[in-house]
This record gives structure tokens, sequence and C-alpha cells, in this order.
């Protein structure tokens, strides 16, 4: 039986048990993937993991079962389950009801029939490139952890709304973890990594640039505390990001009334320079696809255009109470237990957030600081309170610029301040990008960040 | 099941295995969240399944299924050598793992109330009385979440080498985030409890949870900011197990401390002040890390870290001990039958000492009282940092006003120095930690003052 046709399947049992309403969600597939540690390969292998996830829902109150066995039995029983469930629940007040049909997008670059193809022993092939070109750069180098994965993914949602679509996805990520030991310094562990929807292997670069960071982390000086301009990497604004701006661009977030941008649409909340926006249709993106994990087309939704907050990313749910339409944002998967998609319900998540790039060159950003950090990293973003946009974190690895040239790396030194007083000291931008998770911006420098230090 | 094991380990072994396990289990959870009061939706789910890591030709092979049938876990059995061998092409040192006793055991958790006996709606009525009591407790209380999740497995392990165990594994979870307003000033702050039993809410009743995750967030309204720099603290129950996991625990953790890590080659050498004592430990009945066997099938115990401030231990999985000459720990757990076991701490606490907290308090002329934590952070360099949900100024040995939320950070070799005394009182935190796996474990330890450290305020 094909996966539409289980999602079918699934329904009918569950409006059969009673439900008024129910959804079913298929995901998953097969991942190959190869482990590094200590420069060496060591592990190999090939995980499967699919599941079906099924949302019943009575009188307003909303039930949900999972299982991942895949048998027309077993889906029956799940969806049986589900109904079960909602009969236990108590009724949601907010709960309007589940998505309708709409048409989808066409989007480019998520799906490389090569990448199914990729033999084991090539992504293996792919770790011994990294292990060995990270060797050469410098010999106090060790690959410390890393490695390669191939995956594929099936995505299958229909709904009793008439909600039926399917989209398959393929991915490529290699990543290593390079750690330099002198006789008196310990490089904090250094990664860099390469992720495509597309068959693609730049596995010397990764290794190169994993190597060139630890090693380049030895050359410790003192750091200096103070305000100060600080060159941003991707890496630390995706992490200082994710973890309060985005929490509070979230529907929920706003209509909670746990986000400082409730009521702000409209005003001025960064700098002139920032645009910010969440893409699910962009070619390629690491998050792109034709529909979210409840059936709803993906598109392109404003967040921050020229400084002036435009608006929010909201599932279904949270629309609906918000008089508002979905943006495509439901996701599934992850949280506080780390469970596989098909086993949650939805909750908004952002796919591709896009920075817009500006002009500058990296010289061109290191001169323009003149006198500050260079931050690759940050640690403890998570422990960020994303209601109020407080940060106080970290930074490594981290540089230290003088006379506008990179001079030295700084250990223990931290970042403390607020995200919106951030946005509004976002200057000069690069003109390339990169994706690291769900975001995807250039390299950013904030005229002033307080440093603090021991 | 124990032929079906038999069978398909004994195959595997015919293809030229070093070792193969298969561990297999069935999953029954339990998911409830509460939004603001409204009933999110109620998760019932079964699972099954089976992950079965093979050693062949000095490498691993892993591969997982959703099938317990014969042919199923033959064919897994199969794909899993397929990859060792694959795996094993291009390995130098080959894996090597420490020897052991087979076992042969089955496990039961023992609790008072098994939340599988608990119906829907008591759970439910629980946590909306969670729910109630934190927006009672203060009118400027404004969102309130409430997570809630049972989780009961039933893991069969077998291996090549004769080991077969059936361990039951539960745990009773309970989150909580609450969003204050005052004006313009907003808040939050998070709480989290569990145990192995139901029985968790007699005495975590909703009005101590939703009390403490309360005061937290009115508090914070009333907070002022910290200065930032180095300072003297007390770091309060909740914050020190915090502390002895992301700043010791990590760093001894064998596979990262063997990948260079900043104690690498520092066993037996003094690393802290003589007042410190810290350990990992299964046997501690109430923690969540309290298992009788990890997923090699090593039977838990307490493997003691630091001892008087030298460095003793590390935690070990069977690899990492042959490697080091050392005995395996029990430290290798796995999230569930998706992913292979990573060496994982359990229940990681600091010794008691003997200072009463307002003697730690008497000692401190400025500085501040971190009391409850936010998360935490490492890195292999020793780099630690703390999120900090909850803190008080202390000046001239006197707990003074609130500050507002806080990061702390140091560095393992030099923080473990700093520490001056060390309280009589022992608290214990649950929690989850992620090494690519959520896990579920336990810290805690007494409260503790330290000389000095990084507080990242303005």
């Amino acid at each position: 039986m094909s996966h539409i046709e289980l999602c079918k399947t699934a329904i009918a049992a569950a409006q059969k048990a009673g439900a008024k309403e129910a959804e079913a969600l298929i995901y998953g597939d097969r991942t190959v993937n190869v482990d590094i540690e200590r420069g060496e390969i060591k592990t190999c292998s090939d995980l499967k993991d699919i599941g079906i996830g099924v949302r019943a829902i009575i009188d307003g109150k909303i039930g949900f079962a999972y299982t991942n066995v895949l048998t027309r039995e077993e889906v029956e029983k799940t969806a049986k389950q589900a109904a079960a469930a909602s009969l236990a629940s108590l009724k949601d007040k907010n709960w309007r009801q589940l998505p309708e049909s709409r048409k989808y997008p066409t989007v480019e670059e998520t799906f490389d029939k090569k990448i199914l193809e990729v033999p084991s022993d090539k992504v293996v092939e792919l770790c011994q490139q990294m292990i060995a070109s990270s060797a050469e750069v410098d010999k106090r180098v060790l690959a410390a952890f890393g490695g390669a994965q191939v995956s594929s993914l099936n995505l299958a949602c229909a709904n009793s709304n008439g909600v039926e679509v399917e989209d398959k996805g393929t991915f490529i990520a290699y990543a290593l973890g390079a750690m330099a030991r002198s006789e008196t310094q310990v490089s904090p562990m250094c990664y860099e990594f390469k992720a495509s929807r597309t068959y693609d292997t730049d596995a010397n670069w990764v290794g190169k640039e994993a190597a060139r960071l630890a090693a380049q982390s030895l050359n410790v000086g003192k750091p200096e505390a103070g305000r100060f301009p600080v060159l941003l990497d991707p890496f630390a604004l995706q992490e200082i990001l994710t973890h309060t701006l985005i929490e509070s661009a979230k529907g929920d977030t706003v209509y909670r009334g746990r986000s400082k941008l409730r009521g702000k649409v409209g005003t001025q909340i960064a700098a002139e320079n920032v645009s910010l926006y969440d893409d699910g249709t962009l070619a390629g993106g690491m998050y792109s696809g034709k529909t979210d994990f409840e059936g709803v087309p993906r598109q392109k939704t404003p967040i921050i255009e020229k400084g002036t907050l435009r608006g929010f990313i909201y599932d279904n749910y949270w629309a609906r109470l918000a008089q508002g339409k979905s943006t495509g944002n439901a996701g599934r998967g992850g949280g506080a237990l780390s469970l596989p998609a098909y086993c949650m319900v939805p909750s908004i998540s952002p796919t591709n957030i896009k920075l817009e790039e500006g002009t500058a060159s990296e010289d061109e950003l290191i001169r323009e600081v003149k006198n500050g950090y260079y931050v690759r990293s940050v640690q403890g973003a998570h422990q960020s309170n994303p209601d109020t946009g407080d940060f106080s974190v970290a930074i490594t690895p981290a540089w230290r610029i003088m006379k506008g040239e990179i001079q030295h790396a700084v250990k223990g030194a931290m970042i403390a301040g607020n995200i919106y007083d951030l946005l509004n000291k976002i200057g000069l931008m690069g003109k390339e990008t990169r994706q690291r998770g769900t975001f995807i911006a250039p390299k950013v420098v904030v005229t002033e960040l307080n440093v603090v230090s021991k | 099941m124990k032929d079906v094991f038999v069978s398909a380990l004994d195959k595997t072994k015919s293809l030229g295995a070093t070792y193969a396990e298969i561990r297999a289990q069935k999953n029954n959870n339990t998911i409830i969240n509460v939004v603001d009061g409204q009933i999110e939706a109620v998760t019932l789910a079964k699972e099954i399944g089976a992950a079965i890591r093979v050693l062949a030709d000095g490498a691993w092979g892993f591969s997982t299924t959703n099938s317990l049938s014969q042919k199923d876990l033959e064919k897994s059995a199969k794909s899993a050598l397929t990859m060792a061998k694959t795996a094993g092409k291009s390995i130098r040192t080959p894996v090597k793992l420490a020897e052991v006793k087979p076992v042969e055991d089955t496990v039961k958790v023992h609790v008072k109330k098994d939340p599988r006996e608990i119906d829907i709606k008591t759970k439910i009525d629980n946590l909306l009385s969670i729910n109630k009591a934190c927006y009672k407790f203060d009118q400027r209380i404004k969102s309130v979440t409430v997570r809630y999740a049972d989780l009961t497995t039933e893991q069969t392990l077998g291996t090549t080498e004769g080991t077969f165990i059936n361990q039951e594994k539960r745990v009773v979870w309970n989150y909580c985030w609450v969003t204050g307003k005052s004006n313009d000033i907003m808040a939050s702050a998070r709480d989290e409890v569990g145990m192995h039993g139901y029985e968790l809410f007699d005495t975590e009743t909703p009005e101590k949870i939703a009390q403490r995750v309360s005061r937290r967030v009115t508090q914070q309204l009333e907070a002022k900011t910290p200065k930032g720099g180095e300072h003297r603290a007390i770091i309060g129950t909740n914050i020190v197990g915090v502390l002895a996991h992301e700043a010791l625990g990590h760093i001894c953790e064998a596979d990262l401390t063997l990948a260079g890590s900043a104690l690498m080659g520092k066993l037996g050498q003094k690393i802290a002040d003589e007042k410190v004592t810290i350990y990992d430990t299964a046997l501690m009945p109430e923690g969540f890390g309290a298992i009788k066997y990890d997923d090699e099938g090593i039977p838990g115990q307490k493997t003691v870290l630091i001892d008087k401030g030298t460095l003793v231990g590390l935690m070990h999985n069977r690899e990492t001990a042959a490697k080091m000459n050392m005995k395996p720990t029990g430290n290798a757990r796995a999230q569930d039958f998706r992913v292979q076991p990573l060496i994982r701490m359990r229940n990681t606490c600091f010794e008691t000492g003997d200072h009463s907290f307002n003697e730690l308090l008497e000692g401190i002329d400025y500085g501040y009282y971190l009391e409850a934590f936010r998360g935490g952070q490492a890195n292999l360099d020793g780099t630690f940092t703390v999120g900090v949900q909850s803190a008080f100024e202390i000046v001239k040995g006197k707990l003074g006003q609130p500050v507002r939320n806080i990061g702390i950070s140091g560095n393992t070799l030099e923080t473990l120095k700093q520490i001056d005394a060390c309280g009589k009182d022992f608290g214990l935190e649950m929690g989850r930690c992620g090494k690519g796996q959520a896990m579920f474990e336990s810290s805690g330890g007494p409260p503790l003052r330290v000389n000095k450290i990084l507080i990242g305020g303005a």
C-alpha cells in the first residue's frame, strides 16, 4: 500500500472510531551514516526509520498516536488509539479545524537521485578525505569527531478536509570537529561542515577549514573587557538569533503575550539594512519543500523589511486563532524528548530564515571592526531567555581584532546583551551567505557589544 | 525471544563478526502538553524496534529495524555486518572491547505508582492544577506551559558473548515554562522534575511546582542587572549539579577525553582543591540515571571522578576501557533503538562538605548567589557555560536583591581550583542532556562557594 493510501486508511479508521476530523502524516526513510572518532573512521550505520502519526479530533478534543510499524493492521490500531486519546482529553477551546487543501508550489533542488545511489564506500571515502586534508594543515590538529551522512526522506500527509500531498527529499552532509594541542594550550573543538540537498562533495575544504580554525585557536592572547565592535560569523548569529528573535517571531509566542514583538508590526525594530524572511520554497534550502508537516504549502514570509517588523510565522492552529493564514511553518519532531517527526503534533518551526546579505568583503569587514573581536561561535546560546531576548554567552572560538587585523585567539570571554538592542546595531554586512541549520546569513558587524572577561 | 536473538547473533558470527549485540525495545509513551490552560494534545504511543551493532574487521557496523521477527533481525544484522566491513577497510587501530562476564538477568523498575495504571483524566487534572496554581500565584503571570511525559521501555539485550538481559526502564517527567509581565518588563522561568514512578506528584504537588517556578518569575520582574566580570559566588544546589555535569562530567567521558579534552593525560594529577570530590553513579535510586545495567550489559556502579582534588577516574564504555586499559564503568547509554549507545552520564554529583549555608554567606563581602539554572554547555577545552535563571546579590554576607538572567562561564581546570568551601545540604536535579541524543540524567551536590567565576552581566 502506498504511503498516501496508508494515510487515508488511518483517516477512515479514526473516523470509524468517532473522530470528526482526522489527519495522518508519514515521515522518514533511510540514512547511511559514517562516524569519525580520533582521526579514524570507526562506525558505519544503515538506519531506517519511518512512521505514521495520526491526529483525531472529537468536539475540540485532540488525540494523537503514532507507530513505526507501517502495516495496515498497525496503522488502523494507531488511528483507533488516536481517537481513544481524543475521547480521554478535554476540549481545547482554541481549536478551529484542520488545514484545507491548497495549491502547492514547485520547489527546485530538493531531491537528487544521485544521493540515493551513493554507496556506503563513497561516504567512507568522503570521511577519509576530510581526515587527510585536516592532517595536512597542521601537525598539532586531530580530527576528533565528525562524519558524513546521506539521507532520503519521504513525506505523505492527508486529512479529512481534503489535503493529500506527498513530497520527497534528499540530503548530504559532512562535518569535522578538529582540536589542536600545543605545549600550553588546548583549542576548543572547531567545527566546519557542508550540507546540501543535491550531490556535492567538497570534503577537502571542510577538513582544511576545521583544522585551520583549530590551529589558529592555539595562539591565545588576553581578552579585553569593555564595549567593542564585534564581527559575528553566521555560526554565532544563528546560535544567538535562533534562541531569541526567532522564538519571538513565532505566532504562538506572539499570541500568548510571550513575545516582545507583539503589537510592533509596522514599527522599526532593527537597523535599516536588516531584512529577514522565512522561505520554505528556497531552491536547495535545507528545509525547503512543497508542504509543511500538516499539508500546508510552504511559502516565503517576510519578518523584517529594512528594519521594519512585517509579520510572524504560523502553523494552522495558531494562524486560525490569530485570524490569519498559516504561513506553512508547521514542523514536527525534536523538542525536549528529541523525537522523530512522526511522533509529535505540529508546532511552529522556521524553515530557511534568510538574513539579506550586504556588499562587504571579508577584509572590509575586519577593517571596519578595527578594534574589537571576531566571533566564530558562541557557547550557551540555548540558555538565553527567548521571551526577553537577553543573552549571555561565552565566545569560542573567537579572535581579537586590532588595527584592522586579526591578532590572536581569546579564551574566557563572554558577550552579554539583548537581541533587540543588537538588531539596532547591525552595521556593515558581508556579501557572502551560508546556511547553518535553519539560518542563512552573511557575516555582520555589530557596532557595539558588551564583552565581559576575567 | 531468546531463540530468535541467538539465531541472528550466531549467523553474524559465522559470517565474520567478532562481536554482535541486539538491543530490542517495546516502548509505551504518554505525552500531554498544556498550553495556557488548553490541552494541546494527548499522545498515546507504542513503538517497537531493534538496534543491532556488529564489530567486524576492527570497526563497528550499526543498523536499525522496526520488526522483531527472526527474518528481519537477521537481515538487519547482516546489514550491520556489511557496514562494519565497509568501515573496517581503512581502520589503523582496530576497536577492541574490554572483557566482561556475560550476564543473564531480568530487571523490573519498582515504583509505588506505575504511570500506565493512572488514567488520563487524573494526569490531565494534575497538569491543569499546576497551570491554575501558577496563574493564582501572582496576577503578573501571563503564560504557562506544562509538559508531561511518562515513558516505559521494555528492553532486551542479547550479545554473542552470552549476555541476555531483560530490563525495564521508566521515566515520569514534568516541565513548566512560565512567563510574567509587569508594564514593559517581561520575565520567564522554567522548572523540571522527575522520578521513575507517578508518586513523583505526591511530593511535587501542583502548588509546590507552581510556587517554585512562579516565584522565580516574579523575582525576575523586580530584578536588577548584575555587574559583569569575575565575582565571588555561591553556587546553589540547583546549579551545582549542572556545574559537575558541564564543567567536569563531559570532559571525563572517556571518548571525549581521548579526543583531546582538557583532561587528556591528567589522570592521577591534582586538578582541584582538596575539598572537591565528584562522582557519577548509577546507585542512586531516585536519580534518572539509576540503571541496573547499561546498554552494553555492564552493571551499574559508582565511578569516582575526582577524589579530594585528584582526577582518579573517567566514564567508560567497553571500547574506551580497553583502549585505556581500565574497567568499563557502565556508562554506555542509548536514547532508544534508533541510535547506538554513547558514553553518557548517570547521576553526577559533588560530595557534600560541612558548611551551613550561612557560613558560606559569611565569607562573601560582595558577590552573587546563583540559585537556579536554565541550561548548560561544555566544550572539550574545558570552557563551560551555565545559564542562570534565578540569582541574588550578596552584600556583606547577606542575601540582597534578585538579579536578572545571567550566564556564567569558566574553564574547568581554573574553576575547580577556586572552590573554597562546600555546604552540607544535598540537592539533586532531574534533567536531560543532549550529546547528539537526548538522555535523562540527574546531577547534584551541596552549595559551593567559589573565589571567582565569570558573570556575563552588564
